[in-house]
This record gives C-alpha cells, sequence and structure tokens, in this order.
C-alpha cells in the first residue's frame, strides 16, 4: 500500500474536504508504517506526525488519540484485505477454484509487505482492550464472506463449523508465519492450506485431489 | 493478574490493577515478582498447569486414543466454560505476550497426543500439522469467549475433538470421533 505524497505548499485549488481526505489518509499511512517497524508501545504520535508530513493540531481535529488514529489503520488495513480476498472469492471458476485463488489472494497479500501483516494480526494485542472486539468482528467477516459464497451441492459438514474451521486454519498459519517473520514462504503454502481448508467441506479425497493434484495442474 | 488481563487484556493492565484485586500491598508484589512481565509468565504458567492437569486426568484411564481425547477435549471445554478468564489469557494475550509461552502450552498438548497415537502404531497423515491444529483449537475457543459466550464452549467438543484426531487418524477418523463426542454431549 502506497499512500498519498504531501500536497503542494501554497495555493493548490483543493477544497477543504479534499484536504482532509489526504491528511487523514496520510496519517492512517503512517500510523500503520510507524506501529508496524517499532511496535505499539513504542510508537507516538509526534512519530506518526512525522512520516505523515501532517502537524499536530490536524491530527488531534481528526482523531482523539495515538490509540484512535492506530485502531482506524488497522481498520482500514482490515478493510483491504477482505475486499482483496473477497474479489478473488468472487471471480471466475468453480467453487473449488475459487476457493484456491481467494487462499492464493490471501497468502500474496501477507507476502507483499511484511511489517502490515504484523501490524494486522500482531499488534492489536498490544493496544488494549479492544483487541478483543477487533479479533472477533474480524473473524465473524471472513466467516460471513465464506458462507454466502458457498455453493449449494456442497454436502453437509455436520457436526462441524466447517467456515470457522477455514478462517481458524488460514489465521494459524498465516499468524504463523508472520510473527517468525517468515512471510517470503507464505505463497509456497497454497496447497498445504488449501488441503487444511477444504477437508471438512469436502472429505478426504476431494480435498487432496483440489489442493494437490488439481493445484499442480493449475500451475502448469 | 489473570482476572485484570482478562478484563483489560495484557497492554492494558497495570501493577495497581493487580495489586487491588489480590488485595495484596506493592511491596508484596515486588517481594514475589520482578515486575508486571514477570508475574504474567507465572500466572500463565500456572493456568497452563490447571488446564493440563485437567486434561490428563479426564483422559487417563481410557484405552483408546480417541475416546482419551473426547473425554480430555469435554473436560478441558467444561474448564473454560466456568473460568473463561483462563481461555481469554492462554489464547489472547500469551499470543501478543511472547510466542514462547504459546510454545509451552502447546507442549503440553501435542506430544501427549503424539504418544497416545504411536501407542496405537496409528503412522501420522502427512498433511495436517498437529501443532496448527493446536493454534485453530486456540483461535475457535478465544472466539466464543471474546463473543461473550463462554456458556458456549462445551458445544465446541465435536470441533475440538476433530481438529485433535485429525492429524494423527486422517478427516474420516475425526469427524466419526466429532459426531460421536456430539452424541456424547446430548445423551
Amino acid at each position: 500500500m502506497s499512500g498519498p505524497s504531501a500536497l503542494p505548499r501554497g495555493r493548490h485549488g483543493l477544497t477543504r474536504e479534499a484536504v482532509e481526505r489526504s491528511q487523514r489518509q496520510r496519517l492512517l499511512d503512517a500510523a500503520a508504517q510507524v506501529t508496524a517497524a517499532r511496535g505499539y508501545e513504542e510508537t507516538t504520535v509526534a512519530d506518526i506526525l512525522a512520516v505523515a508530513g501532517v502537524g499536530r493540531e490536524t491530527f488531534y481535529e481528526l482523531f482523539e488519540d495515538r490509540r484512535a488514529c492506530v485502531l482506524a489503520a488497522h481498520q482500514e488495513l482490515l478493510d483491504d484485505l477482505v475486499a482483496h480476498v473477497r474479489a478473488a472469492y468472487e471471480g471466475p471458476g468453480d467453487w473449488v477454484e475459487r476457493c484456491r485463488a481467494t487462499l492464493r489472494a490471501l497468502l500474496e497479500w501477507f507476502a507483499g509487505d511484511p511489517a502490515l501483516g504484523r501490524f494486522l494480526l500482531v499488534e492489536p494485542a498490544a493496544v488494549g482492550p479492544e483487541f478483543h472486539a477487533i479479533f472477533q468482528a474480524g473473524f465473524d467477516r471472513f466467516v460471513a464472506m465464506i458462507d454466502e459464497g458457498l455453493d449449494d451441492d456442497l454436502p453437509d459438514p455436520q457436526p462441524l463449523p466447517a467456515a470457522s474451521l477455514a478462517v481458524g486454519a488460514a489465521i494459524s498459519r498465516v499468524y504463523g508465519e508472520v510473527a517468525a517473520g517468515r512471510t517470503a514462504r507464505l505463497p509456497a503454502l497454497l496447497p498445504q492450506l488449501t488441503y487444511e481448508t477444504l477437508v471438512p467441506f469436502l472429505g478426504e479425497a476431494a480435498a487432496r485431489e483440489a489442493a494437490f493434484a488439481g493445484a499442480a495442474r493449475g500451475a502448469s | 493478574m489473570v482476572a485484570a488481563c482478562a478484563e483489560k487484556t495484557y497492554a492494558g493492565t497495570t501493577i495497581a490493577d493487580v495489586v487491588s484485586r489480590a488485595a495484596v500491598s506493592r511491596a508484596t508484589f515486588y517481594k514475589l515478582f520482578n515486575g508486571k512481565r514477570d508475574c504474567f509468565d507465572a500466572a500463565a504458567t500456572h493456568c497452563i498447569d490447571r488446564i493440563a492437569l485437567t486434561v490428563a486426568a479426564a483422559a487417563s484411564g481410557y484405552e483408546s486414543p480417541a475416546e482419551a481425547t473426547r473425554h480430555g477435549a469435554a473436560a478441558m471445554l467444561e474448564l473454560l466454560a466456568a473460568e473463561p478468564e483462563l481461555a481469554l489469557v492462554l489464547s489472547g494475550d500469551v499470543v501478543g505476550v511472547d510466542p514462547g509461552l504459546v510454545e509451552r502450552y502447546c507442549a503440553f498438548t501435542v506430544p501427549a497426543l503424539e504418544g497416545i497415537w504411536e501407542r496405537e502404531g496409528v503412522p501420522p497423515p502427512k498433511h495436517l500439522s498437529p501443532g496448527l491444529a493446536f493454534g485453530r483449537a486456540q483461535l475457535l475457543v478465544f472466539h466464543e469467549v471474546v463473543a461473550g459466550r463462554p456458556e458456549r464452549l462445551p458445544a465446541l467438543v465435536p470441533d475440538i475433538v476433530y481438529l485433535a484426531i485429525a492429524p494423527f487418524a486422517g478427516h474420516d477418523e475425526a469427524l466419526r470421533q466429532a459426531r460421536l463426542a456430539g452424541a456424547e454431549a446430548a445423551a
């Protein structure tokens, strides 16, 4: 994610709203960048201002405090991830192909910027009690997304909540690699993660086919 | 410490929160612990031990690994339903504070499961990792607790049984055991 650059000084003919939008966006990008690099505890409003090139007074017109700014940045980043994987899930192909595309999009998103992945998954725990609600809402968004796009002819995975298991599988995998600083190898985990995600929906044989045989054919 | 973290998370907890809940003086706190982190580590270790003992007691005496897993999972979820703060600290705070503690938490579960399956001579399938399954189980529990539904934790028994058995005996056997666990819970 590359943010907008600072506006030109002096007369620029932009409306007040456009200026405010630009400043807000730069602050959000800076908050994500600084928190990802230093951790939430070590991040100060001054750091965010320096990277964003925005004044303190403007900051406090837009956000109540550091926490509010970092939480807004987190929300925006999560929205970006959801939009990115949703686009893949709503893409062409049958359900299994769409699932594979979704997981590929997810792994590539995290591999693209290791620091932002850390900010998204690891830092919320340092922010405070808001962490619980952030975790729950994020988890539920992905479960709802999977459920909305399910094929009607999938076998009933009772008694398992297959969508929750799928989201849990993806978070466990990605979190483990992000926390260990090994995001570069995430895309290589696609077959493995495809299997873990699909097996509660499809059963053993079909999940293996989708994850290993199907992926090999898709790559050739 | 556990109660304070459950309410305010580790990041939001102060020594003042801990000593006021424990009704001890700050001087006593510093005689026992070097600081907030030291006290948290001790508290988390205590939580891990409690869960480990509960699971081991419930699982002992069952011959088959699947049966031991079903009873162990049910006992663990009952304990967490009664004391959701254990789940909040172990699945939430521990993850942010120190991945090493997660490994210690994982370490009582995974080798124990591996041990009981090895005795059966069941070769592990290569597509699922028990360590990851542990993480997934933790996420499901944490999700239910932060959603404010700890009383519904026992309903997760089939899911946890599935996750705990699939890496060792494969999807089909895990699903069969999950159904069985669901039927046991309903009975």
